[in-house]
């Protein structure tokens, strides 16, 4: 069927519509990029868009030759990296745990592992609680807590129950244990599935600052988010990190601003995010839809 | 529930537990690390609620610390700053709701009408991109482009000419609502927009089939066949939406603050951060989250009670 003239004309406009939305969405980005690429005395100026204007590269020098930036990336790298490798294990072996047939319990554990996903003992109360297990300024925090998701369980448990038993029913025979099975069968059946629940949780343990906010103030713990949290809320911290480069005498010529060491610490907490996110779509569109309607 | 029949109904109701739990004993280790976890960090916590009703000394420590009654829900209605924190919470929470309510929707019928699938896609992962992002990411970038140099000033500048005076509207709470209403949209439509899509693409499509038939326009066809289509799953996530309205988003309102708009933007949430745990004063905290906590259940029960009345539609 041929499209009439109101149909081309529509299409042309929401092809137009949908163009503006793309700028307004990355425009803010490619800007900061810019600026993390310009020099901090000529980006005070303004004007700066796409591109930089003076081109150089020592606002990211200073980022990374500064020591809390360091210290602060290792917490982040260390703290994603854990939380992936354990979450994977206590989720994956919880969610094949639950598609066990014969256990008598199903509901009522499913249930006890739901209702912590909608209600909540609140802020202080969890406070107290971490405090109480020793985990206030501790390492721990940043791990525990990310370890179990229930809505992570579901995405893998509806994956498990689509696999085809015959698989699992032969290795049985062959006398493997349960544990064996979910180690040599299921979980390597199960990778596209797990791949991307573990990269939302690496995304989410990458981009978590709260957890500091609320729980952490020795220095020496801030992941990057936190960092740039301060960068940004507390001018002072980001004026510091350019006077610091300024006074070890790199380049005396070269005068960071906050607003340059700023530009440069956010493209690099955010563009290992930018690089990954496209490949979370995938099972969570169906996990929207199935999450929504199975429990 | 069938499984769990046998387990109750036998008079030897815990043998068969034990019996269950034997044959079962891989499966259920399997879940322990699991069960332990949420035992721990989500249910233990819910002990520390008696702090609403208890005067907390920290060096009593909570058994030890007075009973003191509802003093402490009282104080809610009293305090003027938490008056306003409950107040601005309504507002931002109510206008992010309503307002903010049909714009996904829109995105997702005009993703549907593209007719090139790479295109669509495209659009589409571009729309997600700012979902991803933190929020205090999100503010850094919002700080640079309403910066006194930004490109927001000097897009006003050629608005309005010579006589134009640079200002920084962050810096100014007389904003604080629309920076907090655009931020929200900008960050969440397109991902917001992925549940309309699935369930515009449930849709029967003979339906549009027989509307073009009878010369039904694409309008039409939007208004008559799309839209009520998507009907039930708009107050589902109503419903969801209407339960966060007493919940306003943690990390927008603090990342979004600064020292000049910081005491006239205060919401529940911040308040119970600074009054608690910058302040130690942890029981009226508490209580003022428990208020917090319990409005929102009943608000919950309540709008599913007449959704499911209303439109047959309900969470559960």
């Amino acid at each position: 069927m041929k499209p009439t003239l109101g149909e081309k004309v529509f299409n042309i406009i929401n092809n137009i519509f949908m163009l503006v939305m793309c700028v307004v969405m990355i425009y803010p980005f490619l800007n900061q990029l810019a600026i993390s690429f310009n020099e901090g005395s000529d980006t005070a100026l303004g004007g700066i868009n796409l591109l930089p204007r003076k081109f150089t590269l020592q606002n990211y020098q200073v980022v990374f030759e500064n020591e809390s930036f360091s210290s602060a990336a290792f917490i982040s790298v260390t703290r994603v990296v854990l939380v992936v490798i354990l979450s994977t294990i206590v989720v994956f072996s919880a969610a094949y745990g639950i598609t066990r047939k014969g256990l008598a319990y199903r509901r009522g554990i499913t249930v006890f592992l739901m209702i912590p996903a909608y209600v909540t003992a609140g802020v202080i109360p969890t406070y107290m609680a971490y405090r109480y297990l020793g985990m206030i300024n501790n390492y721990s925090v940043y791990i525990v807590p990310m370890l179990f998701s229930f809505y992570n369980m579901v995405i893998i448990r509806s994956f498990l129950q689509d696999l085809p038993a015959s698989i699992e029913e032969s290795a049985k025979i062959d006398g493997a244990n349960d544990i064996i099975i979910m180690a040599k069968i299921a979980f390597p059946l199960s990778m596209p599935v797990v791949a991307t629940t573990a990269l939302w949780v690496a995304v989410g343990a990458w981009n978590d600052w709260t957890t500091t906010l609320m729980y952490v103030t020795e220095p020496d713990l801030f992941p990057l988010q936190y960092l740039m949290m301060k960068l940004i809320k507390e001018s002072e911290v980001a004026q510091q990190m350019a006077a610091q480069a300024t006074m070890t005498g790199k380049s005396s010529a070269f005068v960071p601003t906050s607003e340059s060491v700023k530009a440069a610490t956010l493209i690099v907490t955010t563009l290992p995010i930018i690089l990954v996110y496209p490949f979370l779509q995938k099972y969570f569109i169906k996990g929207v839809t199935l999450g929504a309607v199975k429990e | 529930m069938t499984a769990n029949k046998n387990g109750m109904s036998a008079g030897s109701a815990k043998s068969s537990f034990r019996q269950n739990i034997a044959r079962n004993k891989l499966a259920y280790l399997m879940l322990l690390p699991a069960i332990i976890l949420v035992l721990v960090l989500c249910y233990l916590p819910f002990f520390g609620i008696i702090l609403a009703f208890k005067d907390f000394d920290i060096i009593k420590g909570i058994m030890d610390s007075p009973w003191v009654g509802f003093e402490n829900f009282k104080a809610i209605f009293v305090q003027e700053e938490m008056i306003l924190a409950i107040w601005n919470t309504l507002v931002y929470g109510v206008t992010i709701l309503f307002l903010g309510f049909p714009f996904p929707i829109i995105l997702a019928i005009l993703f549907n009408e593209l007719k090139n699938m790479r295109l669509k896609k495209i659009y589409q992962t571009i729309s997600y991109m700012p979902y991803f992002l933190s929020w205090i990411s999100i503010v850094g970038l919002i700080y640079t482009f309403f910066s006194l140099e930004g490109p927001f000033n000097s897009m006003m500048a050629s608005i309005h000419g010579a006589d134009y005076e640079a200002e920084n509207i962050l810096f100014n709470s007389k904003y604080f609502l629309p920076v907090i209403f655009f931020s929200h949209i900008w960050k969440s439509i397109g991902w917001s927009s992925v549940i309309f899509l699935a369930a515009i693409a449930g849709i029967d499509p003979t339906l549009y089939e027989a509307a073009t038939v009878d010369g039904c326009g694409k309008f039409q066809q939007i208004i008559h066949i799309t839209l009520p289509g998507i009907k039930a799953t708009a107050i589902i996530v109503l419903i969801m939406n209407l339960g966060t309205l007493f919940n306003m988003n943690f990390e927008q309102v603090y990342a979004l603050q600064n020292v000049y708009t910081q005491q006239s933007t205060e919401t529940i949430n911040t308040l119970i951060y600074r009054q608690g745990i910058q302040n130690g004063k942890y029981s009226m905290a508490t209580a003022f989250g428990l208020a917090q906590g319990l409005v929102t259940i009943v608000i919950l029960l309540t709008s599913n009670f007449f959704s499911k009345k209303f439109f047959n539609v309900g969470l559960w």
